[in-house]
């Protein structure tokens, strides 16, 4: 889904606009440097892996030759995002031909990733039979909760039961592109962006939350470095295990409470010290840093006649359903509704677009459906689209109407100048009217200032 | 021949089976030691796993009169410490090789034909049979591919068994690459690798074996569209006859199933058609003009 793809890359282009130097910092973390590695194009991957264990540099132009014709702009795509991350080097040599070299520290880490394998960044506690540690679902659920209770508090503050520990100008931060309050005194609405916002991937959202969280690290004393790094590494824990908080930095203790807030971690109590357990929300993060589409379970059936079943319990799933379509029932493990025009208008005054509305559906289609092509009946992702197009069956150019010339050749006249300049819109030369657009209004005044 | 087009793969998510060949009467006289040899595969597999967290990767080996399952990296234990992965691969690896050789020596009596050929049919039909599996699981799963690591010659009794394989891979839209580590060229491989649209390799030199596989066998499937991979400069398509599994040029092949044989039979001994012919040394005069 390409929403994904503008999120994430916008955190890599945040990691490749680190100066040069702390970028060089970051890359002295193995974990780092495989996260990267897995964010890059594929190509690009394949690049890395040929020039691994090469330690001369290589010339651009035989670099281009692995790829067919066909492939070049990919490729160009592949060797800029290599030089924007610093993980090629350019070299000029002395004939002025450019070629590149891999960065050292990368080249060392992932040699020795794959001599001797990668290793976890720290060591789980060992099992404490006081300390009693949540299951795989159990922490699922926690995570999924945790983001839920996040998300609803982000889009509406009223509707949610409790809230999470964010201070009130962390939530601010968040919600700077996605809610205006249009008067102070009136609940604030959400904006365009705020819609497209609700209708991403959970992996895509979280992308968003951790860049607007990580921008905002520097006022509140933490380097974006370090939270980075924090939060690359966080990925390659395991599922399931618990950690020491002893292990992890001052800002690192202060990022562990706020993640345990989204639901990437889960924060216990043990008998001397601090735990935390990372949940799938953090594993998954480095999966989602390329365009892979994430792998849930969907949970919404359309049928041509366009209602609409969803097997979800969760109060999100029915606030979004709600932006684009008519809830009739809510079951206690479904929801129906209908897609209408009225719904459909709706959604369209607020920004959504059909193809947004039309890829929801998709990518979250009920796994019975979904192995059906298409997954949504053509006659509704059609209808949609009309509808849409509906709304734009009338385009506006602001333009002047010139009538009541005293004579047919100054009519003459003033169509030509207007045609000169690609300007006039339309004629009738019975009438003798003409109407022109805005722009060349002052030229026409004075043309006919001077034809008089 | 493009991979299967289809919503259900993901993009950059690949499934490889690897079939690793572990004949000891060619590892034995080969110039490459099968200890160096590991240490080429190995490395090439973690940075299979290292490109994108949700490959998966299995070994299987090719043995003799046996084949069997090494390694599953999707087994859920295989994260974590590499180290003792690496060690539980070597030591199955010996663990197959000694069981292999014992139903070797079995069959054979006292093990005095050697057995120069590995059961590359039965490597393939494991490994058709593990897709199939992966295939059947859900609607999202990795695009698979298949790559042989190949040294010992072909075997020509194998070939009916191959062609099979090869055929139903083609069917299913899985591609099999070959990396050739012995010193001639396999006819059945170059035949795989033509027919389900892989990438056929014998490199030049094998201490920079892991270059070659990083360089040709690294990349999924969709971007394989863009890279300029390696052909071979001719295919071998000579078959092998269905009575004595001799490799031959020019044959007998029976109208209905199309088995191919060297000498003239009366019956076919595939489909049991009868052939109602005139024996091959009278010439039919075909004189029209």
């Amino acid at each position: 889904m390409p929403q994904v793809r503008i999120v994430a890359r916008n955190f890599m282009d945040m990691v490749a606009a680190l100066p040069a130097a702390k970028l060089d910092k970051l890359y002295d973390s193995s974990f780092i440097c495989e996260a990267v590695l897995r964010s890059l194009p594929p190509l690009a991957k394949k690049y890395v892996l040929q020039m691994l264990f090469l330690d001369s540099p290589l010339m651009a132009k035989s670099m281009e030759e692995w790829v067919l014709p066909d492939g070049l702009s990919k490729h160009k795509v592949a060797i800029d995002r290599l030089l924007q991350l610093r993980v090629f080097m350019e070299v000029n040599d002395r004939k002025k031909e450019p070629s590149y070299k891999m960065n050292q520290k990368f080249q060392s880490n992932m040699q020795k990733y794959l001599t001797t394998g990668g290793t976890v960044p720290r060591e789980p506690m060992p099992l404490n039979a006081a300390v009693r540690l949540p299951s795989v679902g159990e922490l699922e659920t926690y995570a999924m909760e945790q983001w839920e209770c996040f998300l609803l508090q982000l889009i509406n503050s009223s509707q949610v039961d409790k809230s999470t520990s964010f201070s009130s100008s962390m939530m601010r931060a968040f919600q700077r592109g996605l809610l205006n309050s249009s008067r102070d005194n009136e609940a604030p609405r959400l904006t365009e962006n705020g819609f497209q916002f609700l209708l991403m991937e959970t992996n895509a959202q979280l992308w968003y939350i951790i860049r607007e969280y990580i921008s905002s690290a520097e006022e509140r004393g933490m380097d974006p470095t370090d939270l980075i790094s924090f939060l690359l590494e966080l990925s390659f824990h395991t599922l399931g295990e618990a950690y020491s908080v002893n292990t992890l930095t001052e800002v690192q203790r202060l990022a562990i409470k706020d993640l345990a807030d989204l639901g990437l971690v889960k924060y216990l109590q043990g008998r001397k010290e601090g735990l935390f357990m990372p949940t799938k929300l953090a594993t998954n993060l480095s999966v989602s840093l390329s365009d892979a589409s994430s792998r849930k379970e969907g949970f919404v059936v359309v049928e041509t006649n366009f209602r609409m079943y969803a097997y979800s319990t969760s109060r999100l799933h029915c606030e979004i359903l709600r932006l684009f379509s008519r809830i009739e029932y809510q079951l206690p493990n479904l929801i129906v509704g209908a897609i209408t025009k009225e719904s459909l208008y709706n959604a369209f005054e607020n920004g959504i677009t059909a193809e947004q509305i039309v890829s929801f559906l998709q990518q979250n289609a009920h796994p019975r459906v979904a192995e059906k092509m298409p997954s949504v009946p053509e006659n509704v992702t059609d209808q949609i689209r009309l509808w849409e197009a509906d709304r734009n069956r009338v385009e506006m150019t602001p333009s002047h109407l010139y009538e009541d010339f005293p004579s047919k050749d100054l009519f003459e006249a003033c169509c030509d100048f207007a045609r000169d300049y690609g300007c006039l819109l339309w004629q009738d030369t019975k009438k003798m009217r003409l109407i022109v657009k805005g722009e060349l209004h002052q030229q026409m005044r004075d043309f006919l200032r001077g034809q008089r | 021949m493009a991979s299967a087009p289809s919503k259900l793969y993901q993009d950059d998510v690949s499934l490889v089976v690897a079939l690793l060949d572990t004949n000891p009467f060619f590892w034995a006289a080969a110039s490459l030691p099968f200890s160096e040899f590991l240490h080429h595969v190995i490395p090439f597999i973690n940075s299979l796993l290292l490109l994108n967290q949700l490959n998966r990767v299995v070994l299987i080996a090719t043995g003799t009169s046996s084949c069997g399952y090494i390694f599953d990296s999707g087994d859920g234990n295989a994260s974590g410490n590499s180290n003792a992965v690496c060690s539980g691969i070597i030591k199955k690896l010996e663990d197959f090789v000694g069981k292999d050789s014992k139903i070797g020596k079995g069959s054979n009596g006292d093990g005095t034909r050697p057995a120069i050929s590995s059961l590359l049919s039965g490597s393939l039909s494991l490994a058709l049979c593990y897709i199939q599996r992966i295939f059947r699981s859900g609607t999202r799963h990795p695009q698979p591919r298949i790559l042989c690591l190949q040294g010992s010659p072909d075997g020509p009794e194998q070939y009916v068994a191959v062609m099979n394989s090869i055929f139903s891979a083609q069917r299913l839209m899985i591609p099999i690459d070959s990396c050739i580590v012995g010193a001639q060229h396999s006819a059945f491989l170059q035949q795989a690798s033509y027919i389900t649209g892989g990438v056929y390799l014998k490199p030049q030199q094998l201490d920079g074996l892991f270059q070659f596989l990083a360089a040709a066998f690294a990349t999924d499937l969709h971007s394989r569209n863009f890279l300029r991979l390696p052909k071979p400069a001719g295919v071998d398509f000579r078959a092998s006859c269905f009575c004595h599994k001799k490799t031959i040029d020019m044959g007998y092949v029976c109208s209905v199933c199309l088995s191919i044989f060297c000498k003239y039979h009366k019956k076919c001994s595939t489909c049991g058609s009868e052939f109602n012919q005139v024996a091959p040394d009278s010439t039919i005069p075909d004189q029209k003009h």
